[in-house]
């Protein structure tokens, strides 16, 4: 809800990143710098921009998948005090990714020669479902996307950019994390398809998850998003009301 | 946050010197000085510090080129070799308080037949090639006290049906196997006593493509079906990618890096990660 701010689940402060590239005489590449946000719970935030802005290089700041240069991203677990996932110790973070914090990437994820339903349903596993459940609800979120029966069974690697962007999505919407990171969610989607991926990610956001996402459609942003943070050569230029935002950028 | 689960497996300060050793072996050698070789003793310092935690169901990976050491870590944790410095628990050993480095010989032999497995990749390192697969299995059942011939017999053909050996290939002489077949009788035999760790050398290295994914896949499944903790050194990043959460980065015997491996992958911070990365890609 915007104005009542509770506890938020992800609280990012001065976060930057740049990469030392040892091969190349130590050259320093910064990707961003001074990122501050947070997201609460039951909350979407949008990342927006053009292209090398820095929005998915944030996202895997957040995630860890890149170690961050500086700054903090404090997240606030289901139990226990918030931890500085810039920090934590690796075990720590890969135990709160298999638990509490989803990340679809743009690109397919799944693991090599495992099939659709079972790549879902073991995600579900893996957040504690008990087997025979994670895979009925598997099949539940997979009909729900319009994913083709047929290609249940086949591997993942086999299908299409967008049926792979509904698998990945489909891992993280069984069994919703607390905090959900979508790198451009719907980028490989017909129109169709990409309005089920929109109306799961909203009815997700409506029970209480916290998503911050990289969108590029303004009417998406404008329809999902209590907050867009806008960037631009690695850094925040604006952020706050989507429609506020958005009305001085061009679409 | 609960904090890291308890650790199936903790080693500490692991190092192993080759050689008579010196005062001087451990500062002579290493990364910044892109060497093994000690040059007051001439002793190669194979591994120095390395120390890590798996925990249950959770897997690390140690990777580096030939001669970084992490085959010797591995060893030394196996128990083929005979450390020089350094401490490992294991949980299911006197619940993680004993030091395996410093149990009687023959304590430390049980270890290395009930609780901590060992996968080479040379299959003849792990089995006898001239007795049969169900006869290396049984071995091992023996080695741990099993005597009931018919429930041996039970466990083995349950042991081999998990790893995809054919019944009818209990009763033939290993030699006569394929090296994906071996390997699979290998990992049969391992996990005969149910051990909480595994470790595993290069599993796939020197087999077919097809081949190596199946017996990844089955070491995958066996990884969650087992809730083992699992350590596994390869040179091979796409099994590094595919098995495990977190990886070492050695060099010159030392752990230069550690991390994610997603992180290691997409941002390696030591300009030796990068190198190695880079070359991978």
């Amino acid at each position: 809800m915007k104005g009542t701010r509770v506890t938020p689940v992800l609280d990012v402060r001065g976060l930057a990143k740049s990469f030392t590239l040892h091969g190349i005489g130590g050259r320093v590449v910064h990707a961003f710098s001074g990122v501050d946000f947070t997201v609460a719970p039951g909350e979407l935030v949008a990342l927006a921009g053009r292209s090398g802005a820095g929005k998915s290089s944030v996202i895997k700041a957040v995630y860890r998948t890149y170690r961050p240069t500086a700054g903090t991203v404090m997240f606030a677990p289901a139990t226990g005090e918030p931890v500085d996932l810039a920090a934590l110790p690796d075990a720590d973070v890969a135990d709160l990714r298999e638990r509490e914090i989803g990340y679809v990437s743009q690109f397919l994820r799944a693991e090599p020669r495992r099939g659709v339903l079972d790549v879902v349903a073991r995600a579900g596993v893996r957040r504690g479902m008990e087997p025979g459940r994670a895979r009925e609800a598997a099949a539940d979120v997979l009909a729900a996307l319009r994913l083709d029966r047929e290609l249940w069974q086949t591997y993942p690697t086999l299908l299409s950019g967008g049926e792979q962007q509904r698998v990945n999505l489909a891992s993280a919407l069984l069994a919703p994390p607390r905090l959900l990171l979508l790198d451009e969610p719907v980028s490989a989607l017909d129109p169709a398809n990409r309005e089920a991926v929109l109306s799961m990610i909203s009815a997700l956001v409506a029970g209480g998850t916290a998503v911050l996402t990289i969108l590029h459609d303004h009417d998406a942003i404008r329809r999902l998003a209590n907050q867009v943070v806008l960037m631009a050569d690695g850094r925040v230029v604006d952020a706050g009301d989507p429609a506020e935002v958005l009305a001085e950028v061009a679409p | 946050m609960s904090g890291a689960q308890e650790a199936a497996l903790r080693v500490e300060g692991l190092g192993k010197i080759f050689g008579p050793g010196c005062p001087e072996c451990v500062a002579a050698t290493g990364p910044e000085l892109a060497r093994e070789l000690c040059a007051v003793c001439g002793s190669i310092v194979a591994c120095w510090d390395v120390g890590f935690e798996v925990a249950a169901g959770e897997s690390l990976g140690i990777v580096g080129e030939s001669g970084s050491g992490k085959s010797t870590a591995l060893r030394c944790l196996a128990g083929d070799q005979a450390p020089t410095a350094g401490h490992a628990y294991v949980r299911s050993v006197e619940g993680g308080t004993a030091d395996l480095f410093t149990l009687p010989a023959a304590d430390r032999r049980r270890v290395g037949v009930e609780d901590v497995g060992m996968v080479y990749q040379d299959p003849a390192e792990g089995l006898s090639l001239d007795i049969t697969a169900g006869g290396n299995v049984v071995d091992r059942l023996a080695a741990a006290g099993w005597r009931h011939f018919g429930r041996m017999r039970e466990r083995l053909l349950e042991l081999l049906s998990r790893t995809e050996v054919p019944a009818e290939r209990v009763d033939h002489v290993v030699r006569t196997f394929s090296g994906g077949m071996r390997q699979r009788v290998q990992i049969a035999k391992v996990l005969a006593n149910r051990p909480g760790v595994l470790l595993l050398d290069e599993p796939t290295t020197g087999l077919d493509a097809s081949v190596a994914a199946g017996v990844l896949d089955l070491i995958r499944d066996l990884q969650e079906e087992l809730d083992l903790a699992v350590v596994v050194v390869s040179h091979d990043f796409r099994v590094i990618e595919m098995l495990t959460r977190r990886v070492l980065v050695m060099q010159h015997g030392r752990v230069v890096e550690q991390g994610l491996t997603d992180q290691l992958l997409e941002d390696p911070q030591h300009p030796y990660s990068q190198r190695l990365v880079a070359a991978a890609r």
